[in-house]
């Protein structure tokens, strides 16, 4: 990877990572004992070792100055890598933090690991490390393709998808070690909250920048999604984690927000997360992936459009809808309420353009299991959209707020849609990046789908049925007029649920687990076609993590 | 015309990043500004007061350790809610919260106004091991709270932060910020009157975790545990609730 | 602030709406203008060739 830089562009990647390295010291020095000290200890050894990397290979071969004229695919191929990782890490917090819920001992009396600090280093491993990598992976390799445009950086994407690892790193270290927010989904601390400015105006900055490189006139449907995201998610970030720490030498702050307007700002954030990082960036890759893999054109592309603008717009009025009933004012709550139902529209454009583009094909569907991943992806984003729509009017919102039919609707999303298009896209992507005729074991393929299938449905039927349960036993009344059952009555109704759904989650991480292997086995098998690609592109015969053999 | 206008808009890149902000920003902006206004239409709560040090100390170890992940703070304007729980939450509860704790999953139960319905002893069992007083409950056990000594020394900049925020504490209240951390769990201790002197007569001071000679964490939990929804009683004047106020000498 | 909150929340709800009407007039006019029908072809389905370099 180090020798596709020049000797020039290695020196400036030392550079920065001997920033980083000295960043890294004065966060130890400040904070001292603090977590802050610790966390800078961490940037240290990120810098260090990153920097013994680089050096190693630091007088290796120029490479060949033909590079420019291929694309560039070795951060991407490192993407893929950290975002199976990331996959691995994330799921497996996520099986245990739901065993924990079933047996409670499980956290083995120490601070660290008890629940409260483990759920966000599941919600923060899966949705920014595992999401995350994925979407800047895709982005680089869909941007290029599109744009038939090579990256316009060869260290800046370097830069983008490491210091954006290095944010996660910091997010869930920080929590083992009690350092939050406690702002749902950006519960980073002050400093890694700037740092991720940095990292994501670069990542701005070399999106714009090849996209103004193409030689496509019409900037491609699936771009303006990963715009939108990169914008919007910088907005949404700023806003919220604005902070006042209480010393540069601490982790702890306080936010400039408070009570009802907090409240408000971290739904419209909290919401527009789920828009723009969870939603807006894998559309991106359905609009790619899917007619790429299936091998027809989007259905219709003014679908597209009219859908891009409908959920640009009304995603940002949805936010209160995560606020019914509560001290938040009413015209507020009504307005969210209007648009998330509105939000069905282009929600439900976007989903039917990905089925209607399919229809014709249903026999790849059937033999085709990477295409069946997204085909699945798209019927639950259908679904998951209708349910929150539904969940979004006020009365029906009484009965799932705060109950486990939250959690079903966010795992129909995050596992039906977001996984199920990620793994499909990163199927469909890792044999054409490393040159291979297909996947090293197209039966893995299969036995990850229905395992993550299997996992899916057995995780949002067992929370449906428990939150729904859950918010009857609440409200239910005896003839006297009285509450029918305690709080701890419906607590230990949940057990059986709480125990389907952990098992549920296992399969669906062993699914990852398998996708994992049959990648690794991918990348080794030697090239199918070696020969005749040579001409296309240097074949580097790359290994995740390992170093690439200089370009011929 | 709009057609030429959008065309130019998707050639420069830029042009279009414009878009997207001018159609995303709306939502937010109309959402938002308004509430801060919001203090012309919502009720005043002449009596409330901030967060004693000890409390945000308890506030700060309650957001560390993610309890807001199974525990809501907010009272929802629902009939089974308030016969649950208590009157419904009002904006001004939470005016000096930051962040707020509003929660979105109620694994265990609601606890906007836990405060005085539980001894001091309760909580200190049940934070122990949540087990030895509810047999049937998943919350995980938090012994090291008692084994753990509060942090003191920075509670100044903590208050002082807050202060800069605009919470109302006055520099008496940040000087000693100290020595009420410790006087509040200490009722015979000289340093106990200072408190009530600057928190009012309603702060409960007492020997929270049962220790007096040593100021450990689990005091600040539970100092915490116990004056929420006891801030002020605008709540219970406000609304139509059955519930009466909770004494706050028990 | 002297603009009290009710003029606020008015003028948002009605500023509102008007700006999201146009907003969607523009978008309509410029996805169906028969012009850019040609550039919506060719989008959707030069995605699909098959080359592996960037164009020079
Ligand atoms: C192996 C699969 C998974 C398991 C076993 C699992 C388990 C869990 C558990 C136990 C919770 C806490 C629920 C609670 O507090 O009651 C949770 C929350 C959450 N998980 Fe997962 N999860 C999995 C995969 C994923 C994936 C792939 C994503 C996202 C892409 C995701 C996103 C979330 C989010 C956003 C929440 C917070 C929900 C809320 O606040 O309402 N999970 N998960
Ligand atoms: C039209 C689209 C959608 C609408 C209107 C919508 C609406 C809602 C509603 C009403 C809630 C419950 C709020 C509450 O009672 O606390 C919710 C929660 C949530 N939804 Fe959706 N949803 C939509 C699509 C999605 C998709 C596609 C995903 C995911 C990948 C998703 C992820 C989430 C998450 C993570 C939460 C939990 C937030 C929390 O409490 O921590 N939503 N959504």
């Amino acid at each position: 990877m180090v020798q596709q830089l020049t000797s020039g562009e290695r020196q400036n990647a030392l550079i920065i990572l001997l920033c980083v390295f000295v960043a890294g010291l004065a966060m130890a020095a400040a904070g001292g004992s603090d977590p802050l000290g610790m966390h800078g200890v961490i940037v240290m050894l990120f810098g260090a070792s990153l920097g013994a990397l680089v050096m190693r290979s630091y007088y290796d071969r120029q490479p060949d100055p033909d590079r420019l004229s291929h694309y560039y695919d070795d951060p991407i191929k490192a993407g893929v890598a950290l975002t199976l990782a990331w996959a691995i890490f994330g799921m497996f917090m996520g099986v245990w933090t739901a065993a924990q819920l079933a047996w409670p001992d499980l956290s083995f009396d120490a601070g660290w690991s008890t629940f409260g600090r483990l759920r966000p280093t599941h919600t923060t491993g899966v949705i920014f490390g595992f999401g995350g990598n994925a979407l800047i992976a895709t982005s680089f390799h869909v941007v290029q393709r599109t744009s038939r445009a090579r990256l316009a950086g060869q260290v800046s994407p370097w830069f983008v998808l490491l210091g954006f690892n290095l944010f996660c790193i910091l997010a869930v270290t920080g929590y083992f070690m009690g350092v939050t927010q406690s702002k749902e989904y950006a519960e980073a601390e002050w400093y890694a909250d700037l740092w991720l400015v940095v990292v994501w105006v670069t990542y701005f900055v070399l999106f714009l920048r090849t996209i103004a490189r193409r030689k496509e006139p019409h900037i491609y449907v699936a771009n303006w999604y990963y715009m939108a995201f990169i914008v919007v998610v910088a907005i949404l970030h700023i806003v919220n984690n604005l902070a006042l720490p209480i010393s540069f030498g601490q982790a702890k702050s306080y936010t400039i927000w408070a009570g009802v307007q907090d409240s408000m700002v971290q739904w419209w954030y909290g919401h527009n997360a789920v828009a723009f990082f969870l939603t807006a960036g894998f559309l991106a890759m359905l609009y790619y992936y899917l007619p790429v893999r299936a091998q027809r054109p989007i259905f219709s592309y003014r679908l597209s459009i009219l859908s891009f603008w409908g959920i640009t717009f009304f995603y940002m009025w949805a936010g209160s809808h995560h606020l019914h009933y509560t001290a938040l004012p009413h015209w507020v709550q009504n307005l969210g309420m209007t648009f998330s139902v509105m939000l069905l529209v282009p929600s439900w454009a976007s989903a039917g353009n990905a089925l209607l583009t399919l229809n014709g094909a249903w026999h790849r569907v059937r033999d085709d299991a990477t295409l069946r991943f997204i085909f699945v992806a798209a019927v639950f984003y259908g679904l998951s959209t209708f349910e929150g729509s539904f969940m979004a009017i006020r009365p029906v919102n009484a009965l799932s707020h705060y109950t486990d039919w939250t959690v079903g609707h966010v795992h129909a999303g995050a596992l039906g849609w977001v996984a199920f298009i990620t793994f499909g896209s990163i199927y469909t992507l890792v044999p054409s990046l490393w040159k291979r005729e297909r996947m090293y074991s197209p039966a893995l393929v299969e036995v990850h789908f229905w395992l993550a299938v299997a996992g899916t449905l057995i995780y949002v039927f067992s929370m449906w049925n428990s939150g729904i349960l859950q918010g009857l036993m609440w409200r239910t009344y005896t003839q006297e007029g009285t509450l029918a059952y305690s709080f701890l009555d419906s607590l230990v109704a949940m057990y059986p649920y709480y125990i389907a759904r952990a098992c549920g989650g296992l399969l669906f991480l062993l699914g990852a687990i398998v996708a994992a292997y049959n990648i690794w086995m991918t990348v080794r098998a030697v090239p199918a076609s070696a020969a005749e690609r040579q001409s296309d592109v240097p074949d580097t015969g790359l290994a995740p993590g390992a170093a690439a053999t200089p370009a011929e | 015309m709009a057609e030429l206008f959008h065309r130019k808009l998707e050639r420069t890149a830029i042009g279009f990043v414009v878009a997207i902000i001018a159609a995303a920003s709306v939502g937010g902006i109309v959402e938002i500004a308004p509430l801060f206004t919001i203090h012309t239409t919502v009720e005043e709560a002449p009596d409330m007061r901030v967060y004693t040090p000890l409390e945000l100390a308890g506030r700060n170890i309650y957001i560390r350790e993610g309890c807001y992940a199974c525990h809501s703070q907010m009272i929802r304007t629902l009939r089974d809610e308030v016969e649950r729980y208590g009157p419904y939450s009002l904006a001004v509860e939470s005016k000096y919260d930051r962040p707020m704790l509003w929660g979105s999953k109620r694994t265990g139960p609601d606890l906007a106004r836990v405060g005085g319905k539980y001894s001091d002893f309760w909580h200190v069992a049940h934070l122990n091991n949540p087990r030895d007083v509810v047999p049937e409950s998943n919350m995980p056990a938090y012994r090291f709270l008692a084994r753990t000594a509060l942090d003191t020394g920075d509670l100044q900049r903590h208050l002082r932060a807050q202060q800069a925020l605009g919470v109302p504490y006055t520099d008496a209240m940040i000087a000693n910020a100290a020595s009420d951390a410790f006087g509040q769990a200490a009722p015979d201790s000289p340093f106990a009157a200072g408190v009530t002197e600057r928190y009012g007569e309603k702060t409960q001071v007492s020997a929270f975790d049962g220790v007096v000679t040593q100021l450990t964490e689990m005091d600040a939990l539970v100092a915490y545990l116990q004056v929420l929804g006891r801030l002020t009683d605008a709540a219970y004047s406000n609304t139509a609730a059955p519930e009466q106020a909770p004494d706050p000498t028990n | 602030m002297d603009i009290d909150h009710d003029t606020l929340v008015g003028f948002a709800k009605s500023w509102g709406l008007f700006y999201f009407i146009a907003f969607s007039v523009c978008v309509m006019i410029y996805a169906f203008w028969p012009s850019n029908r040609k550039k919506f072809d060719d989008a959707k389905r030069n995605i699909l060739d098959r080359d592996d370099r960037p164009w020079q």
